[in-house]
């Protein structure tokens, strides 16, 4: 015998839709702000439940993501949707005026600009430095560390730890450890010298100051996810692979290599993405100086939406950006997903 | 179909949790007759001192129970939360500590109150506001600047102030080899210290810069020493402060918004007095220890550097003096005075010290509510009172109030009070308007630039003017 | 002479070219510990700074060897605001606790979220799988600054400013795009060849993903909790903006040493941050084994 859910159709659950709009739009006029919101939550919450109630049984899949959408939607998407909205129009937070429509005034002015096009390329240098370096340095402290060793446990915490700290922490000790005066590098660099050494007196050592100090904190992230990969290679084929005297590096890249890849393309992927929105280093190590050069995007868009209230102009560059990002995640997908089938 | 059973309820359960949780915790905190006076303060000893002298002795007239609740936010981060909490409209604070050049931004938000009704209807506020010292006023509550709208209280007024280290000016050896060189006294006492200009400041540069293992005051340096140091950061305002206050004294100016809209930027802000200024700013860094060449010696730094004994006269807010005479955190606590900050020798002989203001009014936000605003207004009241200003600057804070500040007594509190009284009426403050930040972070660039040796005097402020002009005209205040 | 007694100085220090999960011996434990305490260098520093009197802090030369002081702990949870002031709490015995709660709380939210939606990605692909995929991915891509303004005012608008619930839901939703793209990327090495002979043994779906498809995948999910579990006892910005006095986390309270009456507060500093280290440690130490034990039955595929 079916039960009541397995059989109202799934008309029922669409129709809710209007229905939720409708009973919202009403509370949102008629009532407090405090309560509405709560109402237009309860309806909202019983369409969600129809339709919930309608996969259960049917679609298992939707019904395993629906919590995750759910709650994605509405802590992200649903602020970013709203900043989206925000960037077709005038507007400036520390302002009394209403906001008024401005088409794609913005986007037009952002793409314009050459303060923009100046930060993004300080992004990519910074990007493309540290993420490699972490890549590198990753992937060899993984091979360190893959085989089971004595002790192997505790070194590897010690490896580990730097990616625990705070930024707080982090960016004061590192611009401690550059510091001319009393700073480790400085001292030991005057032993030899007799002279301080000032590290972040030129862009391109303010710019290798950053990468060291975000590639230090970071290598331990991709080490982590690569080693994560080469325990899941079954031991059996590498026996095999012994018992047929196949050299270390045929082994490495038949054998090891496919089993990490996807893992260190998880890697990269999710280490770019975290490294073009690198704020917190540069902000306590250099402030973006000397200068302007090592300024990045993402203090740049806080500059614009923090320290200027440009509301709609940071939103405009927002989603430029996140289209940027989006192009360039979707060309590496394509590539990477290209790399699995050959 | 039965073999998903656990799995949606496992994803229901987790739904369920959520919404359940959410209801537990969000439930709002009730409210009886009490007032609170929610506040966001900077974390720092002047607001500490306020909240430990509110608990111990406040008593509302009103009769209704007040509380002071202040949310203490570390500095550095200090502007990212409290612009967050006004511009988000979450209406949590109803009091704030605010700088002085956030005024504009913060007023054309409408979230900071007009106080002039209040003013006006309250002659213990009338009498609060003329008994405070007229820089302050124009600093710390007036928008447009200089105007008669009235926002803000003094809560903590600060100025620049030199800390110089005795151990190294009142040594005789010194003295001598200084009259030697130079044929001038090297000043030792406070007195002398406070006769001392840009030429003497940059005597004590030249002077004092000593390498590792050569004699300071008889004894071998373990480390390398340095005569002076002032801001030099590419941070928030860490340069613009010391660069606008040697500008001004220099005979320049910086956009003046008081003369908008027919004050122009271009032409002003890159005039030759103003080069001259900066130009004199730049020709003493030289002097200052090595991470100055970085453009990140902020006021922090420059703090830290005094008090592990690196630099032999600094320029600071006197904000950072208590830590700095202070045995477990100094290492010349003992070694320190202070005197008032140098200035620019004027034809006549007498020195220009114009500054810039350091310091942090009060305000009050749009929205309070009848009761709390005017239990906000009681506190300002009691907080303005000569006998809690006495009580605050016993502990380690200044007072605006000229009754305060100017009895003798005053300068007994603490070592560096003399300094505070006798600058305190020169200070000037650089712009409120809201594109305050706009300005201040490309100049900082500019500054840093020229800081760290990319370019000249002339070329940063040629590139601060003609960005001003375009933003000021584009913004319309300038023709 | 036989192969085994021609091994190179490489192969006995255990530096060959990885081959495979195996034993490498001590050669390679001492090469591994000089390469791990360089790399640990930093940290070591700030732990030793931790134990430093103010002024032993920025000696100069920097001091390996001094008095050990726990002047800096004691300061933590109490001390004076100013000079002559009484010591009074610090609240961070408060902080740590809304730290570990909300960390806690919301990394295992997200880790049983994030787990189910990756296997409904994985095992019941939906129209669209991978734009949802991407979308989801997408959420992380934008410096957190631009959305904290809509964020702040629904919060307003739902009570939610200040309570634990707002921020452990929102570093849960920080939390998940990581942990679905791990998780997804671990279910789809399983091979199928299992799940599907269970199936046909008549095991439920929930048999088949608690009992045959969570057991292989350990090691992503104590991958995932560590990342996600780092990510977010660190995690500032939000912090600042959206905790208040109650719920403040400890990365917050911890720039309160960075400036202010002084410039940085070394001792402090270090010690909030080493305090601050230890659960995190404690967890990875604790989840290790299922980190690096890895699987250990053959049913990956290919």
């Amino acid at each position: 015998m079916k039960k009541v859910w397995e059989v109202y159709p799934l008309r029922v659950a669409f129709a809710s839709i209007p229905a939720a709009l409708i009973v919202s739009a009403l509370a949102i006029t008629l009532l407090p702000p405090s309560v509405s919101f709560w109402v237009s939550g309860a309806v909202s919450a019983f369409s969600a439940f129809l339709f919930v109630a309608y996969a259960w049984g049917r679609h298992a899949g939707g019904l395993l993501v629906a919590p995750a959408i759910a709650l994605l939607f509405c802590m992200n998407i649903f602020p970013l949707l709203w900043s989206f909205g925000l960037s077709f129009f005038h507007y400036r937070a520390n302002r009394l005026a209403p906001p008024r429509f401005a088409g794609l005034h913005y986007y037009e002015k952002v793409l314009t600009d050459p303060v923009v096009w100046d930060r993004l390329q300080v992004t990519a240098q910074l990007v493309v430095l540290t993420v490699s370096l972490q890549m590198i340095v990753g992937f060899l402290l993984a091979m360190l560390f893959a085989k089971q060793f004595p002790l192997r446990r505790v070194l590897l915490i010690l490896v580990l730890t730097p990616m625990m700290l705070s930024f707080v922490a982090v960016g004061a000790f590192f611009r401690y450890y550059y510091e001319p005066t009393f700073g480790l590098l400085s001292q030991a660099v005057r032993v030899f010298t007799g002279e301080p050494y000032v590290l972040l007196q030129s862009t391109a050592g303010a710019i290798a100051g950053i990468v060291f100090a975000d590639a230090w904190m970071w290598s331990p992230f991709v080490m982590l996810l690569v080693l994560a990969g080469l325990v899941s290679v079954p031991k059996y084929l590498y026996e095999a692979a012994s018992i047929d005297r196949i050299s270390h590096w045929r082994r490495f890249w038949n054998i090891t290599f496919p089993y990490v890849r996807s893992l260190l393309m998880l890697a990269l992927l999710f280490r770019t993405i975290e490294a073009f929105k690198l704020f917190d280093v540069v902000f306590l190590l250099t402030e973006g100086g000397p200068g302007t050069s090592t300024e990045t995007i993402a203090v740049y868009v806080y500059r614009v939406s923090f320290q200027y209230f440009k509301t709609s102009e940071s939103a405009a560059l927002a989603y430029i950006l996140l289209f940027t990002v989006i192009v360039l995640t979707n060309l590496y997908l394509y590539f990477a997903n290209q790399r699995n089938r050959t | 179909m039965k073999h998903v059973n656990t799995l949606k309820a496992v994803a229901g359960g987790t739904a369920a949790v959520a919404v359940l949780s959410a209801g537990l915790m969000s439930a709002a905190p009730a409210y009886a007759e009490d007032v609170v006076l929610r506040m966001a303060v900077p974390d720092w000893p002047p607001t500490r001192i306020m909240k430990d002298l509110f608990d111990k002795s406040y008593k509302a007239k009103s009769g209704n129970n007040v509380t002071l609740e202040p949310d203490f936010i570390p500095w550095p981060d200090y502007y990212t939360r409290l612009s967050g909490s006004l511009t988000s409209g979450e209406k949590r604070y109803s009091m704030a500590v605010s700088d002085s050049q956030w005024l504009g931004a913060f007023i054309e938000g409408g979230y900071y109150q007009k106080l002039n009704d209040a003013i006006d209807a309250d002659p213990e506020l009338q009498k609060i506001m003329e008994s405070l010292n007229p820089a302050l006023v124009d600093a710390y509550s007036t928008y447009p600047h200089k105007s008669k709208n009235y926002y803000g209280f003094p809560q903590m007024p600060d100025v620049l102030v030199a800390y110089y280290r005795t151990d190294v000016f009142c040594d005789a050896g010194e003295a001598a080899a200084f009259k030697a060189k130079y044929d001038a006294a090297l000043p030792c006492t406070p007195e002398e210290m406070n006769n001392a200009d840009w030429d003497m400041v940059q005597k004590f540069g030249e002077f004092f810069g000593r390498k590792k293992g050569e004699n300071l005051s008889g004894k071998a340096l373990d480390d390398d020493f340095y005569g002076i140091a002032y801001q030099a950061g590419k941070g928030y305002d860490f340069s613009t402060m010391q660069i606008a206050s040697m500008i001004w004294q220099h005979g320049g100016d910086i956009w003046d918004e008081t003369k908008a809209p027919t004050g122009k930027a271009e032409g002003v802000v890159n005039s030759p007095e103003a080069v001259a200024g900066f130009e004199r700013y730049l020709s003493l860094l030289q002097y200052m220890p090595p991470v100055v060449k970085t453009g990140t010696m902020d006021i922090f730094k420059q703090d830290e550097l005094f008090r592990e004994g690196k630099v032999a006269y600094m320029i600071n807010w006197i904000g950072f003096a208590e830590s700095s005479i202070d045995a477990k955190t100094s290492k010349v606590s003992d070694k320190v005075d202070f005197a008032m900050a140098a200035g620019l020798k004027e034809s006549d002989g007498s020195i220009n010290r114009t500054y810039n203001i350091g310091g942090q009014p009060f305000v009050l936000m749009t929205w309070n509510d009848e009761t709390t605003n005017t239990e906000a207004l009681e506190f300002v009241k009691w907080w303005l009172s000569a006998e809690t200003q006495v009580a605050f600057a016993k502990a380690g804070g200044q007072s605006g109030l000229k009754s305060v500040y100017e009895d003798a007594s005053y300068n007994d509190f603490r070592p560096w009070n003399h300094a505070f009284g006798a600058s305190i009426g020169n200070q000037k403050d650089i712009w409120h308007i809201p594109e305050f930040f706009e300005l201040l972070v490309q100049q900082q660039a500019e500054f840093d630039k020229a800081i760290t040796g990319q370019q000249d005097a002339k070329s940063a402020l040629d590139a601060i003017a003609k960005f001003q002009e375009e933003l000021l005209q584009e913004t319309g205040h300038i023709e | 002479m036989s192969a085994t007694d021609k091994k190179s100085l490489a192969d006995r220090l255990g530096l060959k070219v990885h081959s495979g999960v195996g034993n490498a011996g001590w050669g390679r434990t001492v090469f591994a510990a000089v390469i791990s305490f360089i790399y640990f260098f930093p940290v070591f520093w700030i732990i030793l700074t931790a134990f430093k009197t103010h002024n032993d802090a920025l000696a100069i030369p920097p001091k390996f060897i001094f008095t050990p002081t726990l002047e800096n702990f004691v300061a933590v949870f109490s001390r004076a605001y100013s000079a002559g002031a009484a010591a009074q709490d610090t609240g961070f015995a408060l902080y740590f606790f809304n730290s570990v709660f909300i960390a806690g709380t919301s990394v295992l939210l997200a880790l049983a979220i994030g787990t189910l939606a990756a296997f409904g990605f994985s095992r019941y692909p939906l129209r669209g799988n991978d734009t949802y995929l991407f979308i989801i991915l997408t959420t992380r891509m934008l410096p957190a600054i631009v959305v904290i303004i809509p964020i702040f005012l629904m919060f307003r608008v739902a009570g939610l400013s200040g309570t634990y619930i707002g921020v452990i839901l929102l570093y849960t939703a920080f939390n998940l795009p990581f942990t679905i793209w791990m998780m997804k990327s671990f279910f789809d090495e399983l091979s199928p060849d299992v799940e599907d002979a269970a199936r046909i043994d008549g095991s439920s779906d929930r048999r088949v993903f608690f009992k045959i498809c969570l057991p292989q995948v350990k090691a992503g999910l104590a991958a995932t909790a560590v990342f996600g579990l780092i990510l977010t006892w660190n995690e500032f910005l939000f912090a600042l903006l959206l905790t208040g006095v109650d719920t403040r986390t400890v990365p917050v309270a911890m720039a309160q040493t960075i400036g202010g009456d002084i410039g940085v507060r070394w001792g402090l500093l270090a010690a909030i941050e080493t305090l601050f280290l230890i659960p995190v440690i404690v967890v990875t130490f604790m989840l290790q084994n299922h980190l690096l034990r890895g699987v250990t039955f053959g049913t990956i595929k290919r």
